[in-house]
């Protein structure tokens, strides 16, 4: 067993995935995690590994691990909506990226002024179990969220 | 056994629907595929089926390998037709 860090992709307050306002992430059918309630403007990469999705709008991205990990960033909720809108991608889908490479950029004033919630998900839908969460205040890039036994 | 199904979730297969789809197939014990173009995912993977990139009217085929195939495809095929969310 093998213990894996994955580091905070946003500056905020830590908020139980189970809090979060949208039943899909709160009941965990995505995947157990935590979400963040973010203070910052950028989101990094929460682990090494393969930007194996990151979506046109910039309102989610993904990242593979060779090990079988697998991490689902969700800027927002039902922020698909805003077909780009308050997001920049700074990465480039397919790159290969390290714990704390910037991936986005985002405007949480024009997210809320587009009436979504910044509340952001962080979920695991690989390989791993969730066996210590954070809690408090994270900075990006920096704290551990979650640690995943392998 | 495999059937094209256009895709009915308004947004598309992104992670909230990839959620709910990932998490029926994977009820089921038979491999499920799900390809759009030259792209195939792993049905059971959300971030595979993200990679897809899927959207509301797109054609998808699913492909279900297995015993359980059949029941397979009469619970997933409605599942992409109507709205996942």
């Amino acid at each position: 067993m093998a213990e894996i860090d994955v580091l905070a992709p946003l500056d905020g307050a830590v908020v139980d995935l189970e809090a979060v306002p949208d039943e899909v992430f709160a009941q965990k059918m995505v995947g157990d995690g935590v979400a963040i309630d973010p203070s910052g403007q950028v989101a990094v990469a929460p682990v090494a590994g393969t930007l194996v999705k990151l979506f046109p709008g910039g309102h989610a991205f993904g990242i593979a691990t060779g090990g079988g990990v697998e991490l689902i960033v969700h800027l927002g909720l039902d922020t698909i909506e805003l077909k780009g809108e308050g997001f920049g991608n700074i990465a480039v889908e397919g790159q290969e990226v390290q714990a704390g490479t910037p991936i986005v950029r985002f405007d949480r004033a024009v997210v809320e002024r587009l009436g979504k919630v910044m509340i952001s998900p962080v979920v695991s839908t690989g390989s791993g179990t969730i066996v210590r969460r954070a809690s408090g205040t994270v900075r990006a890039g920096r704290d551990v969220l979650f640690v995943l036994e392998v | 056994m495999e059937r094209t199904v256009t895709l009915g979730s308004k947004s598309g297969l992104h992670a909230r629907p990839a959620g709910v789809f990932v998490q029926h197939a994977k009820g089921f014990q038979s491999q499920i595929t799900l390809a759009k173009n030259d792209k195939t995912a792993n049905g059971k993977s959300i971030l595979s089926v993200l990679t897809l990139g899927a959207e509301q009217g797109d054609q998808v085929v699913l492909i279900a390998n297995g015993d359980d195939a059949q029941s397979a495809m009469n619970e997933l095929v409605p599942l992409l037709e109507g709205d996942l969310g």
